[in-house]
Formats: structure tokens, C-alpha cells, sequence
């Protein structure tokens, strides 16, 4: 169909292959390799055994502000504006650096991955597109996730500010009753 | 310990720092960057080290690394043992990630 350069193809393949591990959608990878969608679900079951999930991404930006999510999502943003700011790689390269090192920090203290490759890219695609941006905490001077439309001024981030059912899901429940 | 003996420890660290961060810059530059907390050229002038000017480089009185973070919220956060360490841990992981990296002028 279209003639384009085999080492060019070879290239896209790998990253949708690094992609597919991280646990991307197929929306993320369509969007990210000129690969056609055919070859990509191929390429899906392949690595993963079973056809890709149907259906829309999680599209909410609320999702960013529950407590645990705000975290590993404030977490992975500054890891990500370190990546693009000081090292010379952006766009997927970056993202995906980032959170390689975001699970690197969860596997070492043993936290539970909330954050998924997919729900980091529309992450990264809302602060982009202004939905989200970053504000820094009046207490500690981080940065975190904050909705665009909120009044940042007096920011005091979750983890200066712990509610006081943070963290208190059934899952963290059940594991504690086991 | 004596003079001689401290000299001889800090030209260790020295050297053990510096054979490190080449490592780990050949293996994964963009990682190594992240967590050396350094930027593009401090990258570039560690990579272009030879193993000669690695050790005279290390054959110093001073250490070549330094404390990193000099914020005492971070250093806090480190060192105390609260309850719930992963909550803390990942506040100063997201401080951390947030610093500006070292450059040079």
C-alpha cells in the first residue's frame, strides 16, 4: 500500500511493542506509530495473549484529583518535566522514560500502580491542552496537579494536607484483614 | 582517622561516584540524568572522561559529590520513620523530581 522504509517500520513496531508491554490501548499506540490497526491488534495479541480492550479511554480529568491519583499523577508529571526539560528527549520517548522510572519508584516501597501508561499519556495530553496544569503547594513548594479552572493562589497539596480517609480503600482494607 | 586515611577514603568515593554515573549514563542517559539530578552538559563532560582524567579527576581533597537536596522539608522526609513511609517517600520523591537540575555555568 504505501511504500515507506522497512528500518522506519522496524522502529514503529518496537516502540508499539515497548508500548504494549507498559500496558497501552490501542488508542494511545494509533495515535503514537503510523502502524496500520490491523497490524497493531496483531501485534496486541502477540505480546499480550488476548485482543485488546474495546471501548473509549478513561476521558475524566476529576480522576487526577482524588487523593491517591493526585499523587502518583503529581509524582509522574515532575518526573516527566524533568525528562523533557534536561535531557533532550520529548514527545512518547519522554513519556515513556517517565514512567518507566514512575514504576521504578512504585516497585521500590511497594505501592500499588495507579496510574497506567494510558490514563499518564492523557495526562500528559490535558496539561498540554491546558484541562490540567501544574501548581506549586504554598507548604511544601512541590508541584501537583490542579484543574485549570480552580484558584491556585492558596494551593496546599494532599500530602501536606492528608484527608482523613486517605488511602482507606476496600482493596487497602481487605489487605490489611488477610 | 588520620589525614592520610580520610584522603584516602574521599579519592574513593570520588572514584566510585564517577565510575557510577559513566556507568549508568552508558546504559540509560535519560535515567541517569533523572536520577543524578544533572543536566544535558554535566552529562556530556562526565562521558567524555577518560580513565586518566577520571582518576586525577578522583585524586582530589574535596568530594566531587555533594549533599543534593538543601531543602530541610526533603531531608526530613528522608530520614524520619513515620507510619506511613510510602506516603512520605513519594512526597519527597514528587519535591525531589520538582528541583531544578545542576548545570553549569
Amino acid at each position: 500500500m504505501r511504500n515507506r522504509s522497512i528500518i522506519t517500520e522496524a522502529k514503529q513496531i518496537h516502540l508499539a511493542t515497548e508500548l504494549i508491554e507498559l500496558g497501552a490501548r490501542l488508542q494511545v499506540l494509533e495515535m503514537n506509530t503510523d502502524l496500520s490497526r490491523e497490524r497493531l491488534v496483531k501485534l496486541y495479541k502477540e505480546i499480550r495473549g488476548v485482543s485488546p480492550p474495546k471501548g473509549m479511554l478513561p476521558y475524566s480529568e476529576d480522576w487526577f484529583m482524588s487523593w491517591q491519583p493526585n499523587m502518583h499523577s503529581s509524582l509522574f508529571i515532575n518526573i516527566y518535566n524533568y525528562v523533557t526539560k534536561n535531557t533532550g528527549v520529548d514527545g512518547i520517548d519522554a513519556l515513556i522514560k517517565s514512567y518507566r522510572l514512575y514504576v521504578e519508584h512504585i516497585q521500590v516501597y511497594q505501592l500499588e500502580k495507579v496510574l497506567s501508561l494510558t490514563r499518564a499519556w492523557t495526562l500528559v495530553r490535558f496539561v498540554e491542552s491546558g484541562v490540567l496544569c501544574i501548581a506549586p503547594c504554598v507548604n511544601c513548594h512541590g508541584s501537583f496537579v490542579v484543574h485549570s479552572l480552580e484558584i491556585h493562589s492558596n494551593h496546599v497539596c494532599g500530602l501536606c494536607n492528608i484527608p482523613s480517609r486517605a488511602g482507606k480503600t476496600k482493596k487497602a482494607a481487605l489487605a490489611n484483614f488477610h | 582517622m588520620g589525614t592520610n586515611q580520610l584522603l584516602d577514603e574521599i579519592r574513593d568515593i570520588n572514584l566510585s561516584y564517577l565510575l557510577l554515573a559513566k556507568q549508568m549514563l552508558h546504559d540509560d542517559r535519560v535515567s541517569a540524568m533523572y536520577r543524578l539530578g544533572i543536566n544535558q552538559d554535566i552529562a556530556d563532560i562526565l562521558d567524555r572522561l577518560s580513565s586518566a582524567q577520571l582518576i586525577k579527576m578522583a585524586a582530589s581533597n574535596m568530594l566531587l559529590c555533594r549533599f543534593r537536596f538543601d531543602d530541610r522539608l526533603i531531608a526530613d522526609m528522608l530520614s524520619n520513620d513515620s507510619r506511613d513511609q510510602s506516603v512520605t517517600k513519594s512526597h519527597a520523591a514528587i519535591l525531589m523530581a520538582g528541583k531544578p537540575a545542576e548545570a553549569i555555568a
